[in-house]
């Protein structure tokens, strides 16, 4: 099992992307996990021996909390912070200047060193936004890593993609790239790649719906929460969940997860 | 209808999947499936409970049908009257614990204690074992006990939850006429 705890800070988000898992938009339900939660969980996972975090959403920075959120849980593991980017005003940077030096990385969602490619599947002007913001970010001592979803990415397409993000201040170990995952409104829109639990490496997901086996767990299609990646509704204490998740996994044969890479 | 949406097998969570792999698993399965954790354990203590032990079928089932009458949920009644059928009570003897019918002379004095138990565990639960101290030992009391007060916990659970009955199950009590 996977050693990093995931938690949905949140599901509502500024952004509608062709592909979100979890249909996150501006009008949905935030459906957001208390910030007191998230911190008493974390120190729980502490003890339970899980060696990181990660947080997503939704746009986990449209909560107000989220930067002092994060530098709790760099206090006791390694923090990656899922974003689509476009939220980092002066103010917000401002807030996360006390993350500088933390073991803390936000990984932002870049699709296409084209912005007319990256900006159809995501926001008008997001492709702007986000290389503007990234470079600040980096200049802010905070790790950046870019994530790239992508149906398909040719050599030369990825090429100029790894060109403009090293421009940007990241380096080829900082970013990822996995395809659409046919949940949510990928699915809807008949987008990526269809996935099982074998599929996914179990990594353990906190929502304010319960526990799920993977981040790619608990999306949402047709406004309808998927259960078919539920571990437990039980989310605390994690000892509930996080021995559920242990039992799913006894058993499985050994390299049976990560099959496509999505991590 | 039921009153909340019953998972299917597309959408059966991680720990209860394998309820879904043999079919419809039932109202019941597709219902506790929504809590993964609380359907893990219940099913087996459900199925235990109910299913084969040290006391007679045809003496649990006038226990769980006879419950589920005084209990009033359809569900249980629909159900396990097929079950009665098929443990061996005649169609009087379901009529009479239905209480559609008089008792007809074939049950026991065990079982007319046993429907009487049923009866006042939901009526007055306090010395209702005295009925059955005639004929059981301490062990198959405890039995009874756990086989009534599950049955009792089913009944709200499936009447709370408005779950309708198997399409086989309707079928053989329409074609019974009930």
């Amino acid at each position: 099992m996977g050693g990093r705890l995931w938690f949905y800070s949140n599901y509502h988000c500024n952004l509608a992307c062709a592909y979100c898992l979890t249909e996150s938009s501006p009008r949905v339900a935030r459906r957001a996990l208390p910030a007191a939660d998230i911190i008493a969980l974390a120190t729980e996972a502490v003890d339970l021996g899980f060696t990181s975090f990660g947080i997503t959403g939704g746009e986990p920075f449209l909560l107000p909390d989220m930067p002092r959120t994060v530098a709790r849980l760099a206090g006791l593991r390694p923090v990656v912070v899922l974003s689509n980017g476009t939220l980092f005003t002066d103010r917000l940077l401002r807030r996360l200047a006390p993350l500088a030096g933390l073991p803390v990385a936000i990984q932002v969602s870049l699709d296409s060193a084209d912005a007319e490619v990256n900006d159809e599947l995501r926001a008008p002007q997001n492709h702007a936004r986000v290389t503007e913001a990234i470079p600040r970010l980096v200049d802010a001592g905070v790790r950046v890593r870019i994530a790239t979803t992508s149906e398909g990415l040719d050599a030369e397409a990825r090429e100029r993609l790894c060109a403009l993000h090293r421009s940007l201040g990241v380096s080829d170990d900082d970013h990822v790239v996995r395809p659409v995952v046919r949940r949510g409104r990928a699915a809807t829109g008949g987008l990526g790649v269809d996935v099982a639990a074998a599929d996914l490496p179990p990594e353990l997901t906190i929502t304010a719906d319960g526990a799920f086996w993977s981040p790619f767990g608990p999306t949402v299609r047709g406004q309808r929460l998927d259960t078919d990646l539920l571990v437990t509704r039980t989310t605390r204490p994690l000892s509930i969940p996080a021995a559920a998740i242990l039992r799913l996994v006894t058993g499985r044969p050994p390299g049976a997860d990560a099959g496509l890479n999505i991590r | 209808m039921s009153a909340i949406e019953l998972i299917d097998a597309a959408q059966a969570p991680l720990l209860v999947r394998r309820h879904f792999e043999g079919g419809d698993p039932g109202a019941l399965v597709a219902a506790l499936a929504h809590v993964p954790e609380i359907c893990e354990v219940a099913l087996p203590l459900f199925g235990t409970v109910l299913g084969p032990t040290s006391l007679p079928v045809r003496l649990k089932e006038v226990v769980v049908l006879r419950t589920s009458v005084t209990g009033r949920c359809r569900f249980c009644v629909d159900s396990h009257t097929v079950v009665a059928w098929d443990s061996g009570l005649s169609g009087e003897e379901v009529a009479a614990l239905r209480g559609e019918a008089p008792w007809p002379p074939t049950f026991s004095t065990l079982e007319r204690d046993a429907a009487r138990f049923a009866d006042l565990m939901w009526e007055r639960p306090e010395g209702a074992v005295d009925v059955l101290r005639p004929h059981l030992e301490d062990h198959a009391i405890v039995e009874m006990v756990v086989l009534c007060s599950t049955t009792m916990l089913l009944n709200r659970l499936c009447t709370a939850l408005a779950l309708p009955v198997a399409p086989a199950v309707a079928a053989r009590l329409a074609a019974a006429g009930l």
